[in-house]
């Protein structure tokens, strides 16, 4: 499950991490696993927690978009512990596999009926990790033309932290269990 | 904590004799979870327990995720220093004048002092 061994609920008494892992367990992302593995870093578990999921679940951008920007990030950094979790809250939406597939693949082929603002948001969450180099101004300019700043910097940091947390539990060799 | 060691860390760490085994494991585990992700294997963790414990590794492991991530996020942003070198708040477009192409952060201690 993970190169670390997750602590057991029932060891964890910091009653607002508990709230939050079970959180995670109705929204689906993170499930308990990634929960009980940060709780062995108490100072840092809960704002960690907190952030992963009000990152994803919460703010002015599409949940379903975020959804499919999530997975399209975890599949690149190999990370098969939140690639293989899915947001109930966006199921329940009406995002399938199948429009996930569409976003991280063919999110710029125009008949998979894809916005330009999520073409543009899927293509800033593609090139973060992959050329860095190509979000430049003219991106940014780009970028504005469809989203607020206040929602670049909610896409940015949406990226950033659930890159670097998938990053994470790639390097502990997570896997959910199912 | 000097700029030197600062640098020192960065570029040389596993050849110096100013880290120790612990400081060069954890140091080794922020350069390949960015740069080869795939050598962030058993034995590796086999290597960082001989120095840390499981808790301690979880630790530094979300450090490490959070700054890989937020480092390449702010990258692209184009940041540049929000003072003056004699220490007078600038706007972005001044201190651009003043910086350069690169941050005084990024460059070495000779170069930025």
């Amino acid at each position: 499950m993970s190169r670390i061994a997750p602590l057991p609920l029932d060891a964890i008494t910091d009653p607002e991490l508990r709230a939050l892992i079970a959180e995670g367990e109705v929204l689906g992302v993170p499930n308990d696993l990634f929960g009980r593995i940060v709780a062995r870093a108490p100072e840092q578990a809960v704002p960690l927690m907190r952030a992963l999921l009000m990152s994803h679940a919460q703010g002015n951008v599409d949940h379903k978009l975020k959804e499919i920007m999530r997975i399209l990030l975890a599949r690149f950094a190999n990370d098969k512990y939140f690639a293989s979790l899915r947001s109930n809250k966006a199921r329940a939406m009406g995002l399938t596999e199948t429009r996930i597939d569409e976003g991280c693949f063919a999110y710029e082929d125009d008949s998979k009926g894809f916005s330009e603002a999520e073409k543009c948001a899927l293509r800033y969450a593609d090139l973060m990790f992959l050329d860095a180099a190509q979000l430049d101004k003219a991106f940014y300019d780009r970028m504005k033309t469809y989203w607020s700043e206040a929602q670049i910097m909610e896409l940015g940091a949406f990226i950033a932290f659930h890159y670097g947390m998938q990053m994470f539990m790639r390097s502990l060799g997570a896997k959910a269990a199912g | 904590m000097s700029e030197a060691l600062l640098d020192e860390g960065i570029d040389n760490y596993a050849a110096s004799e100013r880290f120790t085994a612990a400081e060069k494991v954890a140091l080794r585990y922020s350069e390949l979870m960015s740069v080869n992700p795939d050598v962030v294997d058993a034995a590796f963790f086999d290597e960082l327990r001989k120095h840390y414990s499981d808790n301690e590794i979880v630790e530094l492991g979300a450090f490490i995720g959070f700054n890989l991530g937020y480092h390449t996020f702010f990258g692209t942003l184009k940041f540049y220093p929000l003072f003056s070198p004699d220490g007078r708040l600038v706007s972005q477009a001044e201190s651009e004048k003043l910086y350069g192409t690169a941050p005084a952060s990024l460059k070495k201690p000779e170069a930025a002092e």
